[in-house]
């Protein structure tokens, strides 16, 4: 009987003590993280700044037209149209013998 | 024995009693200031967005270094390892290291990249602490409107002035407990909270419509040889501006060798006398008040025309004249009998009701009201010199508004540049929505005026700014500038511009192109209508908003 109490009494302190420590311990690990967010944090912020630097209209204008090639559309070379809702159907009038290749792989069709 | 047992634990008692209870106070002070550690934390200002999340500004941690002096036994070393990072002068970081005392900044605010080199060289006697810096990633774009904070982390011109409450990061000094190695531990209590971040901002600017503007608009400046340009784009429906932009431009990144006059936003903080843009608004009125109608006749004088002991001239010499055509030519003379017509009351009205003379109250810094008199302080002159765009000084914010007003079937708008302002977490905190001032004109006069316009691109003085394929209304203006030296209108300084919408049936963009001082040829068709051109052709195809006159594509059949 009397051992028990002692072993009760005991296996609280242990329980006490053993707390007390994992806080601190938890406490440290915590700041750990923490300070591990802020360096995680602070690379996002860099590649966000270099992310937007890159895309920004006027490099990306630069390196199409001085490194590509490229050159902006003349006047009259957009046209833009409005896209009908429905399916277009292939309507053209029948020239006899006319076949389409619509792509590789596909089965030569005759168009109607 | 035991009593000397008992007599230890009483003097232990004793101890205890009087260091926890009657010390307590004094000690937990003492204690506290060894493991405890106050540091000032400042959130993050906040990030500026254009209207497709595109970021315009933001806020990154970057590294600042500093030295402790008095803890360094070899300055001039240590000064030749920083000399290559910094980018400093040897010579100089060894004058700041062999200064006594105990801190001094070395550099502030560098790259990323020179903290991580510093890091690895971990030179005694030399720290790195992180400290928030402001990018603008797309350099000089937009910087007019963006404006700059200093090196405090402060709005001090444009947007980052103006939002300065929103933008700025919570500042906050919290308390930090620290161990014996100074390493911080758990704080006390569970409820410390970060700090918060500055509210982000997101405009009604679109990145790629700015680029275009300011790219055609330098352009032109530089092609011109002009003094300055401005350019503004609203969505005449709403009053969100698109695109404002100034030529020449500065780049934010790197303040610290620009005169002031550089980062002004001419397109509101300047005013200029707009010449025959102004004639639009006439004609509105005009036509409102059934003064004119579209095709009364009116009588050209053959391009001069006495008034109030001066003489004005036309360009173009006409005899009779349609109103429409009087328009379309740009006539002084005719603009100033329809001024005189209207009377000089119902004109400063109207010039009024389209907001000339008062701050549009845009949400940017330095708005300035122009000159618009009262008719009690006119001169005998003053309504012909009025209705032909003198005597009354405008911003470019202003005439593009009012223009807009006509565009969008009668109704002033409130220009705006931001519309939403959000808080770290992404929630709302303030919304701006299209602001009616009021009503200037009946939708019927509007679609008249409008039609009148078209002409001018059609048939008149803006030929150059006919987009092919849209229907484009508009009117250019070359104002004479008035000569310092001599007191009197300039005949070689001039104000070149063009004021306009397009597609005309369905206005999706009010735009100003306004060329200051431009050498050679100064008309406002010749200088500032070919920006129109260019900078509409690339918008309208960027919105993705199609021709209204049907394009013929001629088809090819591949034959196999």
């Amino acid at each position: 009987m009397k051992g028990i109490a002692v072993a009760a009494v005991m296996s609280m302190i242990f329980l006490f003590v053993w707390e007390r420590v994992d806080v601190v311990r938890l406490g440290y690990h915590i700041e750990r993280l923490k300070s591990q967010k802020i360096l995680l944090e602070r690379e996002r912020d860099e590649l966000r700044v270099k992310l937007s630097s890159l895309t920004s209209p006027e490099r990306i204008a630069r390196a199409a037209t001085d490194k590509l090639n490229m050159v902006l559309p003349e006047k009259g070379q957009v046209v833009l149209v409005h896209l009908e809702p429905e399916v277009p159907s292939i309507q053209r009038p029948s020239t006899g013998e006319d076949e389409v290749k619509v792509a590789r792989n596909v089965p030569m069709r005759r168009m109607k | 024995m035991s009593i000397g047992l008992v007599l230890g634990f009483v003097l232990v008692l004793v101890r205890l009693v009087n260091l926890q209870v009657l010390q307590a106070a004094e000690l937990t002070v003492k204690a506290d200031r060894q493991h405890q550690k106050s540091v000032t934390l400042e959130g993050a200002r906040g990030t500026i967005y254009d209207r497709r999340g595109k970021v315009l500004a933001m806020n990154m941690e970057v590294p600042s270094v500093f030295g402790v002096p008095t803890s360094l036994d070899n300055p001039d070393q240590t000064a030749r390892h920083l000399s290559p990072i910094l980018h400093v002068r040897t010579g100089e970081i060894e004058k700041k290291l062999r200064q006594d005392k105990h801190f001094v900044w070395l550099a502030r605010k560098l790259e990323p990249e020179q903290g991580r080199r510093l890091e690895q060289l971990s030179l005694a006697g030399v720290g790195v602490v992180m400290e928030g810096r402001r990018f603008y990633p797309k350099g000089p774009l937009l910087s007019h409107v963006l404006g700059f904070a200093g090196m405090d982390d402060r709005g001090l011109e444009g947007l980052e002035l103006r939002y300065e409450t929103f933008l700025r990061g919570e500042k906050r000094v919290v308390v930090l407990q620290r161990d014996a190695l100074g390493r911080a531990v758990f704080p006390k209590g569970f409820n410390e909270q970060a700090v918060v971040a500055g509210h982000s901002l997101t405009l009604t600017i679109d990145e790629v419509i700015q680029y275009i503007a300011e790219k055609e608009l330098d352009e032109a400046v530089n092609r011109s040889s002009a003094k300055s340009g401005t350019i503004i784009i609203m969505n005449p429906k709403t009053g969100a501006i698109l695109a404002m932009a100034g030529s020449p431009r500065f780049d934010p990144n790197a303040m610290a060798a620009l005169n002031p006059d550089r980062w002004r936003n001419r397109a509101l903080t300047d005013s200029y006398e707009p010449g025959s843009t102004l004639k639009v608004v006439v004609a509105a009125a005009a036509l409102q008040e059934k003064v004119m109608a579209p095709n009364s006749m009116i009588f050209g004088e053959n391009g001069q025309m006495a008034v109030a002991n001066t003489v004005i001239h036309d360009h173009e010499k006409s005899g009779w004249m349609s109103f429409a055509q009087m328009v379309q030519r740009s006539s002084n003379i005719g603009a100033a009998k329809v001024g005189m017509a209207l009377g000089d009351w119902r004109l400063f009205d109207y010039l009024k009701e389209f907001g000339f003379g008062e701050k549009s109250h845009i949400d940017l810094p330095g708005e300035v009201p122009g000159l618009l008199r009262s008719p009690r302080e006119w001169g005998r002159r003053s309504v012909a010199s009025i209705s032909m765009g003198q005597e009354i000084a405008v911003t470019p914010l202003q005439m593009v508004t009012a223009v807009s007003a006509i565009a969008n079937g009668g109704t002033l708008m409130k220009p705006f540049i931001v519309s939403e302002v959000r808080n770290i977490t992404g929630l709302p905190v303030a919304h701006t929505l299209p602001q009616h001032r009021h009503r200037v004109i009946s939708a019927e006069t509007a679609r008249t005026l409008t039609g009148i316009l078209e002409g001018v691109v059609t048939s008149g003085t803006g030929g150059k700014a006919a987009i092919p394929g849209y229907r484009v209304a508009g009117k250019t203006g070359t104002a004479q500038k008035v000569d310092p030296r001599t007191g009197a209108y300039s005949s070689t300084l001039l104000v070149g511009s063009f004021v306009g919408y397009v597609p005309a049936e369905d206005p999706q963009l009010a735009m100003i192109v306004v060329i200051d001082e431009p050498h050679g040829e100064g008309w406002g068709g010749v200088v500032a209508a070919p920006v129109f051109r260019k900078v509409g052709e690339q918008v309208l195809n960027y919105l993705g908003i199609p021709a209204e006159e049907p394009v013929k594509i001629a088809m090819t059949r591949a034959a196999f």
